[in-house]
Formats: structure tokens, sequence, C-alpha cells
């Protein structure tokens, strides 16, 4: 029988809120069996994704909350991550492997994002990502 | 997560262990803002998990050792922890070792 389920949930714009967050993910996920290195890089790029929305999206106002969409079925995991703020282009941010960047210490939750899954998309705004990862790799 | 400290062969060694996370890099920090750091090794034998904001606390020591002209080794990295250096092309900046004591070894003052 194929597997597919999707849960919504919002999260307070707080650090300290991640780990709960993080958890339900995961947790959501156990029906897939994932191995333990799917696992840890699922909840890397959920985690920095999320951060980045607390931080530099939300700037960590409790009232604006984080939306979470965590999706599956058969080949794929999708995780999308959507904040209230203004948005940015991902596109102007620096490569944080380049050699005169790579000791500053911006960036990088994003390039992990997009080394560990196998896409990553925001939206037009820059509020939204989408994080895919197909679970044949 | 915890961190304990301690010297040898005049070494400063870390010993961290755990989550070096969003919520745990800051005390991480604060930790190394106390101490001295001229040669330090960094074990990451027991660690878990890493995220950016630990990758860049580890970055931040880096930057003030080689400001005092001194030497960070980092040691018993997992296979995981590793690849995040790997891919964020890190691992060029510091000096892996497998166990604490190769690393110690790379660090300390020549006698």
């Amino acid at each position: 029988m194929a597997k597919s389920a999707r849960r919504e949930f919002f999260v307070p714009s707080d650090f300290a809120e991640v780990p709960q967050a993080s958890a339900g993910v995961l947790s959501f996920l156990e029906p897939l069996e994932l191995g333990e290195n799917a696992l840890f890089d699922l909840r890397l790029c959920f985690e920095e994704a999320l951060i980045n929305a607390v931080k530099y999206g939300n700037r960590f106002r409790r009232d604006l909350k984080v939306r979470v969409l965590v999706e599956f079925d058969d080949e794929k995991v999708a995780l999308t991550v959507e904040d209230q703020g203004r948005g940015f282009d991902p596109g102007k941010l620096a490569d944080c492997t380049r050699e005169d960047h790579s000791l500053k210490n911006r960036g990088r939750g994003i390039y992990l994002m997009r080394k560990l899954m196998d896409k990553v998309e925001y939206n037009p705004k820059g509020n939204r990502v989408c994080m895919i990862r197909f679970l044949s790799r | 997560m915890d961190a304990k400290t301690f010297q040898k062969d005049g070494v400063n060694v870390f010993e961290v262990a755990g989550e070096i996370n969003i919520n745990t890099s800051p005390e991480l920090r604060k930790l190394f803002e106390r101490e001295s750091l001229k040669r330090v090794v960094v074990d990451l034998q027991k660690v878990s998990y890493i995220d950016s904001s630990g990758l860049a606390t580890l970055v931040e020591v880096l930057k003030r050792v080689k400001a005092q002209g001194g030497l960070l080794g980092l040691s018993g990295m997992s296979d995981k922890v590793r690849s995040l250096f790997e891919i964020t092309k890190l691992d060029q900046f510091f000096l892996i070792a497998e166990t604490r004591e190769e690393a110690v070894d790379k660090v300390k003052q020549p006698s």
C-alpha cells in the first residue's frame, strides 16, 4: 500500500522551539523507516531553514509564527518552511566556500540545505522554502 | 551539551559531548572566551550533531587562535560530522586528526 501523508503546524519564532519542532518532523516521518544518515540530513536542513525563518524572517517576534509543512509519499519527503517576513533574494548570498568568504559566518546553513537535499526552492518573495529529498538516493 | 577543558602537553584540550546546535553553541562560545587560546584541541568524539551555528563557533575559535599565532586541532569526528566540514570546505582550515592524542601531537610546541 502506498504511503503518503502531510502535516502542517506552526512554530513560534523562538530558537527554544526548534528542538520540539524538529522532533515533531522526525516523528512524523517514522513510517518511512529512514536510515540514520537520511534522518540526520533531514533534521539538519529542517532546523537550518527554521532557524533562518525565526531569525531573519520573523526577527524573533513570538507573535509571528513559522508555518511548517511536512509531506511524504513513496518517492520523496518534502519540507516547507514559511515565515511572515519581507523575504530575501537567495541568489544574492555569497558562496560560503569561496576562498574570501570561507571564514565568514554567513550562508552556511542554506549552503548545507542545497548540498544535503535534492531540491531547494524559494518562492519569488523569498519567505518560503521547499526542500525535497528523494527516497531512492 | 557538556564540555570540559584540561591541559595536556601545554595544549588546551576541550572535550565536547552532545550536540553543538543553535541553543548550545552560545554556551560553548562562552567557554572558549574564558580560556587562553594559543594551542588548542577540540575533541569532538562525543559530539553527535552539529549545525551551522556550531561550525561558526569553531570558526570563531580558529580565527582567535590564528590571531595569536597559535594552532587549533579538531579530533574524533564521526563520519557525519566530518562530512559537514568537507561539504563546507572548512576541513581546509583546521588541523584534523582521528584521535585526541594525534591532535595534541600536531598542535603542541616542539620540545
